[in-house]
């Protein structure tokens, strides 16, 4: 006699999680990121704004600076390490607003329909069509740039997309079997929401948030290179990309180290979320 | 088909309002931040000739005064004179830097747009094949990368390094061009190629594609004539989204490669407070964004039969 094993949903995502080996990889990077930036004081030679090394200004990489050190004498890879602080901590927060954000509206339009549902679609489109980082820069331009206007400016624009993946989900999940069960025993909206339909919308809200987190560090990199973003002297990989380029006919390590790790953060990060997102929905692959 | 006639007219209508919302949402935004033009941090003036130019400009009168003059002239073609270079009229200072702008982005299009289409194409043939793979992985890399950073490794490598090309990217010879447009490019060579892919791969697997190969047409005839036509429509549809793309690429790659267009001025108009210059670009932006999405729109319509029959697409 045949035993079929039969296992939980949540079996088979991980399963197709760890199958994808890009993501896998991914994953691991921006851990072990993660993890350099928390500890940074402790592996770094120098703090972000010391001018530490003025003696060797301009110094190509070396065994003492792994990544050089830049023209005011301050150690690049120490810079870069902070500036991962910066660039992740913008991401995880603005991600976290924009779910703040986006889950409750788009689980009151996928849920209520009708005017509701009118009225935050016509907001989503609105959004949808504005480039977001036009609107940004001119936002970051005139409120002035910082920290905590960077993460409202780039919550602004990342909600809508969490919104969105959480309305279609609540939709579909609205006319199930057993969401009518619910409420043919009486069930009021506010527990089907609770108990049935946002927790039914778990995995388009993780992806949503996870593919939050590069979209803001983008935004943020974009505003500090354009010099509205992060202030000096706290490091931002957009702003020190930006400060290279007068250097980078010569001392081209001064643009290349920021870029790579802008690049490689970015690009991993979305890896981490498709891959997240395939797995949970295997049927999106590529799309 | 009363929809058909009405679609284009609502979105025009729909575009109108958007136009006049943004000009006095930004033109009250400009205004309402502390800090002006001929500020102590801009040119030292003194006090009394400051408010004589203030006067000049009409930058004395009340907000909602200035507004209605700046928009009664903007309606007869006069967008006035930007502050930074007194010496033109806006229009003038837009008629000079629309060539490197337009020139370097759309053939950015240009070459972009059919090397992504043929990489899409190649990558759904020869699924999960390295050509697959490779095209999966550029359009990763130039979903996800900023086109400054690609800009600087392009300068970095062929510029610095290899000197083989120019880094200023606008002059008489075409040649400096090149590294530009090769930047611009990226943003369609990557959308196409995953668009194409996907909706490739969506219409080899309908059911129209076995009836015709048992009806004993050749492959090739089936690929080009009937599966490129219906992956074809709902490519359409991400113009919009790569026109954004270069459109708002423009401000970055300007600055890298020192090119004297459009986006230059984006960045440097608000920090100076040059409020002719920034009202007009934000204007003229929204009016193009505008027209591309009610030309994308169009497209898709007349492209998708389906769309044109009472009920719309079947699901």
């Amino acid at each position: 006699m045949n035993v079929v094993v039969i296992h939980s949903p949540g079996f088979y995502a991980r399963r197709r999680f760890f199958e994808n080996k890009a993501s896998v990889v991914s994953g691991v990077f921006i851990l072990l990121l993660t993890l350099a930036a928390i500890i940074a004081p402790l592996i770094t030679p120098a703090s972000y704004e010391e001018q530490k090394y003025l003696t060797d200004a301009l110094a190509f990489p070396s065994e003492t600076h792994w990544f050089g050190v830049d023209n005011v004498g301050r150690d690049l890879y120490s810079r870069i390490l902070y500036g991962a602080r910066v660039s992740l901590g913008i991401g995880v927060v603005s991600a976290l607003f924009s779910v703040l954000v986006g889950v409750p509206l788009g689980a009151a339009a996928g849920f209520f329909g009708g005017v509701t549902d009118w009225i935050i679609t016509r907001f989503v489109e609105i959004f949808s069509v504005i480039p977001p980082l036009l609107l940004a820069i001119l936002a970051a331009s005139l409120l002035g740039g910082g920290v905590l206007n960077i993460i409202l400016i780039s919550s602004l624009f990342g909600w809508v997309n969490v919104a969105r993946l959480v309305r279609g989900q609540v939709m579909a999940v609205r006319s199930r079997e057993f969401v009518q069960a619910a409420r043919a025993m009486g069930a009021n909206s506010q527990f089907i929401l609770r108990r049935h339909l946002i927790p039914n919308s778990m995995s388009p809200i993780i992806v949503g948030f996870v593919l939050a987190i590069p979209q803001a560090m983008l935004l943020e990199a974009s505003l500090s290179f354009l010099g509205v973003g992060i202030n000096p002297p706290i490091p931002s990989w957009g702003q020190m990309i930006a400060d290279g380029l007068y250097f980078m006919f010569f001392y081209w390590h001064l643009p290349l180290f920021p870029t790579l790790f802008l690049a490689l953060t970015v690009l991993t990060t979305s890896i981490f979320g498709d891959g997240l997102r395939d797995a949970f929905d295997p049927t999106l692959k590529g799309k | 088909m009363l929809h058909s006639l009405l679609l284009p007219r609502v979105r025009l209508a729909s575009l109108i309002v958007t136009f006049f919302v943004v000009s006095v949402v930004i033109f009250s935004l400009m205004h309402s931040v502390p800090g002006g033009p001929f500020d102590e941090d801009k040119m030292p003036l003194s006090a009394e000739t400051k408010a004589k130019i203030m006067a000049q400009y009409g930058l004395d009168k009340p907000l909602v005064v200035q507004y209605l003059l700046y928009m009664g002239s903007v309606l007869k073609g006069d967008f006035g004179i930007p502050y930074q270079s007194p010496g033109e009229t806006v229009v003038d200072l837009l008629a000079r830097a629309w060539p490197p702008s337009f020139v370097l982005g759309g053939l950015g299009l240009l070459v972009g747009t059919p090397l992504g289409i043929l990489l899409g194409i190649a990558a759904a043939l020869r699924r999960n094949r390295p050509v697959d793979y490779i095209a999966s992985a550029v359009s990763t890399l130039g979903i996800t990368i900023p086109i400054y950073v690609f800009s600087l490794v392009l300068i970095l490598v062929f510029g610095v390094w290899l000197q083989w090309l120019p880094t200023k990217g606008w002059g008489e010879d075409p040649v400096a061009w090149i590294l530009p447009v090769t930047a611009y490019a990226v943003v369609p060579l990557a959308t196409f190629a995953r668009y194409t892919r996907s909706s490739f791969l969506d219409a080899l697997n309908k059911p129209f594609v076995t009836v015709l190969l048992a009806k004993g047409l050749p492959y090739r005839s089936i690929l080009f004539k009937h599966v490129l036509k219906n992956a074809a429509i709902p490519m359409v549809t991400i113009f919009f989204p790569i026109f954004i793309g270069i459109t708002t690429g423009s401000i970055f790659v300007e600055q890298m490669f020192r090119v004297p267009g459009l986006g230059s001025y984006f960045v440097t108009s608000i920090a100076r407070r040059d409020y002719p210059l920034e009202m007009a670009l934000i204007l003229l932006l929204t009016l193009m964004v505008g027209i591309a999405y009610i030309l994308t729109d169009i497209a898709y319509f007349f492209l998708n039969p389906r769309t044109r029959v009472q009920g719309g697409e079947p699901k």
